[in-house]
């Protein structure tokens, strides 16, 4: 445990010292939900019943936490490091390899933390109103900061299977279809039956609705149960993944 | 393979008296190969005893860094047994782990943190925590000289530097071998010369040092004893003084006009005491029995074919000469990329 702590504290401290590599993450996220909002906040008015009295702010909001937590970057510094030879180093120590996987992990949510906290308050800026209050707004932020750990395990995969930067940087174009095959511009079933059917199998989706159901339903039990499920089964699957290989990485 | 002089009859290159019996380092067969069919390490077998400094010397190429890995428990081999510290490292390989240091090839440094944050972390990986772990570090950024530059994050470091703060690293708990992978490849004469006397002073302080260099003179200065690897074989090993000696000759360096080295090659067939003749650019190195009693007979063949010879000299055999006999050609880059240019040590 000592060890994940110190290799914990490295990876956070390298987030505060390269806010340059978490600020362009946020562009995005935010730049989708002023877009969108300018877009089809006229289509859609509050009065629109599934916004339940919400401006779409609200309705949106979910898709820009998520954008804004699941990023490739923890894969990214994990490749840098192997390219640069400090991994060996690490690896040479006495340490679980499994430290250094969970080290950066650990860097993921304290980013994912900031992050959605931040998006948050720019949705509540532009009129997002959060009917599960303070509380909510925890669950909230922790369920999308989880979701950007369980993410990381996928850009971990990919930096220690292909030890290239390239292709860890492209890891994160997988979530494009990932975020738009789901009912993010409007509910389950105002989807074509075709994208309905995409959509309902992809687990991303009910991340979407139980952050969703926390800003305009109030607590849906459910729903957030199953959010969370698929948080903890992502999770498990990538980071279960990551760990398998870096346990048997260069040997063999 | 030679088997070893006694080198503590050589007061300054001695191994610590006191040293406990057995191997530092035991390779037996040990083989690595790649995907392709490459084999980079051919069933080496190699001991490496407690408290020397033993060089493996070799071309970029040769399997100096994959034994270093294998040895360091960071790639399993393909076949053979190897103990460091009398431990497997395959089966012992977490054991090993705590009782080595390795400053690998390439510099491991994480260049967000600062020197002393990374040693600080590096004393807690290996178990030291707080006050420990911040008056180890101290210790260790005098010892290396980087105090002043301590709260430097690394990649500010210049390239000497950061190989003595790697060294540095890979010291925190002050290991029984330390592994050394080319560790003065690409610094200037200065840094070469500092990390010689770490090097130096690391193994009077009683650790085995296992060290790759593909330096000539690295290998004379600082090791006890080497072997040189070629195409993932060990073709020469012992002391350097007795690699040199087992040479058993002189060479006779003959500068001439490049156009007429091949003419003077033959006439230098059949020259009494006549080893080995290598044709050079400008000249040929004759390996010869007693270098200075053939000259006279080297500048009458000369005369007689009317061959003007710009220079002649005799030396000692060097280790750059028992590779070339271990090989059948000279180590690459020698000339351009030689430590020892300026410097002494």
């Amino acid at each position: 445990m000592t060890e994940v702590a110190l290799l914990g504290r490295r990876a956070v401290r390298e987030v505060i010292r390269y806010p340059e590599a978490t600020i362009p993450t946020l562009f995005i996220p935010l730049f989708f939900l002023a877009v969108n909002i300018g877009q089809v906040s006229k289509t859609f008015p509050s009065s629109t019943p599934f916004l339940k009295g919400e401006g779409y702010v609200a309705f949106q909001l979910p898709v820009s936490l998520m954008f804004a937590v699941a990023t490739a970057t923890s894969g990214l510094a994990l490749v840098t490091e192997i390219d640069l030879g400090y991994f060996d180093k690490l690896l040479v120590a006495p340490i679980r390899r499994s430290s250094i996987i969970f080290g950066r992990l650990t860097a993921d949510l304290v980013r994912g933390i900031a992050t959605s906290t931040l998006v948050l308050l720019v949705g509540i800026a532009l009129g997002a109103e959060i009917r599960t209050g303070v509380a909510g707004a925890v669950v909230i932020v922790l369920l999308s900061a989880f979701f950007g750990v369980a993410y990381a395990g996928f850009g971990l995969l990919v930096a220690l299977r292909t030890r290239n930067v390239q292709a860890t940087q492209s890891s994160f174009l997988l979530f494009f279809p990932l975020l738009f095959l789901t009912p993010n511009f409007v509910p389950f079933d105002r989807l074509s039956p075709l994208m309905e059917t995409l959509a309902r199998i992809n687990p991303v989706s009910y991340v979407i609705v139980g952050l969703r159901s926390l800003v305009i339903d109030g607590w849906d039990g459910g729903n957030i149960a199953v959010c969370v499920l698929v948080i903890v089964v992502m999770g498990a699957v990538l980071t279960g993944l990551s760990l398998r290989v870096i346990a048997t990485y260069d040997r063999s | 393979m030679l088997e070893t002089t006694d080198y503590r009859s050589k007061p300054d290159r001695s191994v610590p008296s006191g040293e406990e019996p057995g191997a530092a380092i035991a390779a037996r067969s040990l083989r690595r190969s790649f995907k392709g069919g490459i084999e980079a390490v051919r069933e080496i077998d190699l001991t490496v005893r407690r408290g020397e400094v033993f060089g493996f010397l070799g071309p970029n190429g040769a399997g100096k860094t994959t034994t270093v890995r294998m040895l360091c428990t960071l790639l399993p081999p393909t076949s053979g047994t190897a103990t460091v510290a009398g431990l497997d490292v395959v089966r012992d390989a977490a054991k090993v782990r705590r009782r080595i240091g390795v400053a690998l090839q390439e510099i491991g440094l994480d260049p967000v943190q600062t020197g002393r944050e990374l040693l600080e972390l590096q004393c807690g990986l290996y178990g030291m925590k707080g006050e420990r772990a911040r008056s180890r570090t101290a210790e260790l950024l005098d010892l290396v000289g980087l105090t002043d530059a301590a709260d430097r994050r690394t990649k500010t470091y210049s390239g000497g530097m950061k190989r003595r703060l790697d060294l540095a690293s890979a010291l925190v708990h002050s290991p029984e071998v330390l592994f050394l992978d080319e560790p003065t490849t690409g610094l200037d004469p200065a840094s070469r010369l500092t990390i010689w006397e770490e090097v130096r002073r690391i193994n009077a302080d009683g650790a085995t040092v296992f060290l790759t260099t593909q330096y000539l003179e690295e290998a004379d200065k600082l090791c006890h004893r080497l072997a040189i690897i070629d195409n993932g074989r060990i073709v020469a090993e012992g002391t350097p003084a007795q690699l040199k000696a087992e040479m058993g000759h002189d060479v006779v360096s003959v500068s001439v006009d490049g156009a007429k080295v091949a003419v003077t090659e033959l006439v230098m067939a059949g020259l009494p005491g006549l080893e080995r003749v290598v044709a050079e650019p400008d000249g040929l190195a004759l390996y010869v029995e007693d270098g200075a009693s053939s000259i006279p007979e080297i500048v009458r063949r000369l005369e007689r074919e009317r061959i003007r010879a710009g220079a002649i000299s005799v030396a000692q055999p060097t280790l750059d000469d028992v590779f070339l006999k271990a090989t059948g050609r000279r180590l690459e880059g020698q000339d351009a990329d030689q430590p020892g240019a300026g410097v002494s040590a």
